[in-house]
């Protein structure tokens, strides 16, 4: 029996739902693969500010993750807005320590389009804010969001378990990375706590 | 206490991952409880609190400023 038009009106939001997490999900990833190319790849240690912004890229990543896995809803949304806010925070205080030239302080790392990594930090989390007001604005409070999990969408389904997991490893990897180079005390950029 | 951070971190998404949705939800909550933290360890100065007195240019003068005067 084929579908009535109001059915298919009804399934449109929660593949556009999914297709925005699922780009989020991929766009942080891959600036966070980027990271760990350029820290091992170029010798660049992260700051501990830096490792905080890291750790908001995969809280933003967290609510999104639980989407895919357990099913929409605005809980999550709620974790990937709070460490989007994080995110922000933090990445305005870095900007603003060395947005002064001073003895000690310089933006660390290169410059990439001549913005560094705080001040590229300030845009992630300025996008991923507008992106999710954005999105809460065109599709608003929708049952449809909640009632449907991401199976109901197979080819959107298998690309986000292969994300999710990736993301995973990555902050495994990560995590590895920053025992490496902090041990259990501060963090310092000038060498890998642990490998002397 | 970066390490706990992510630690902490990791064992969100492995538990949220596995099913275990409120234990999920803790560990998150801890790791952002340690992160803010942190954060407010990292920033904080003996010398200045959480002030940035070099954007204070009104009580310092620029160089400029100054042969200006």
């Amino acid at each position: 029996m084929p579908a009535d038009d109001s059915t298919a009106r009804l399934r449109l939001p929660p593949e556009l739902n999914y297709a925005f997490l699922l780009l989020v999900l991929l766009g942080i990833a891959a600036i966070l693969t980027a990271a760990m190319v350029l820290q091992y790849g170029s010798g660049e240690l992260p700051c501990p500010l830096c490792l905080l912004e890291r750790f908001a890229m995969f809280g933003i990543c967290f609510g999104i993750i639980r989407n895919f896995r357990h099913g929409f809803s605005y809980r999550n949304t709620g974790y990937s807005l709070l460490c989007g806010i994080f995110l922000l925070v933090v990445a305005v205080r870095q900007t603003l320590l060395d947005i002064y030239p001073r003895p000690g302080h310089a933006y660390i790392g290169s410059a990439i389009f001549g913005l560094h990594m705080p001040v590229w930090s300030i845009v992630i989390a300025l996008c991923v804010l507008i992106a999710y007001a954005v999105k809460l604005a065109v599709l608003g409070e929708n049952a449809s969001l909640r009632d449907t999990a991401i199976d109901a969408f197979p080819a959107f389904a298998r690309l986000a378990r292969v994300a999710s997991l990736y993301l995973i490893a990555l902050l495994a990897v990560n995590f590895v990375s920053v025992v490496i180079q902090c041990g259990l005390g501060e963090c310092h950029t000038f060498s890998y706590r642990l490998l002397g | 206490m970066m390490a706990a951070v992510f630690a902490t971190a990791l064992l969100a998404f492995v538990v949220a991952w596995r099913g275990h949705q409120r234990f999920a939800s803790v560990c998150f909550l801890v790791s952002i409880a340690l992160a803010v933290g942190l954060f407010l360890y990292e920033i904080y100065s003996p010398e200045y609190g959480f002030r940035m007195p070099w954007l204070q240019t009104l009580d310092n003068p620029m160089p400029w400023m100054a042969r200006r005067g």
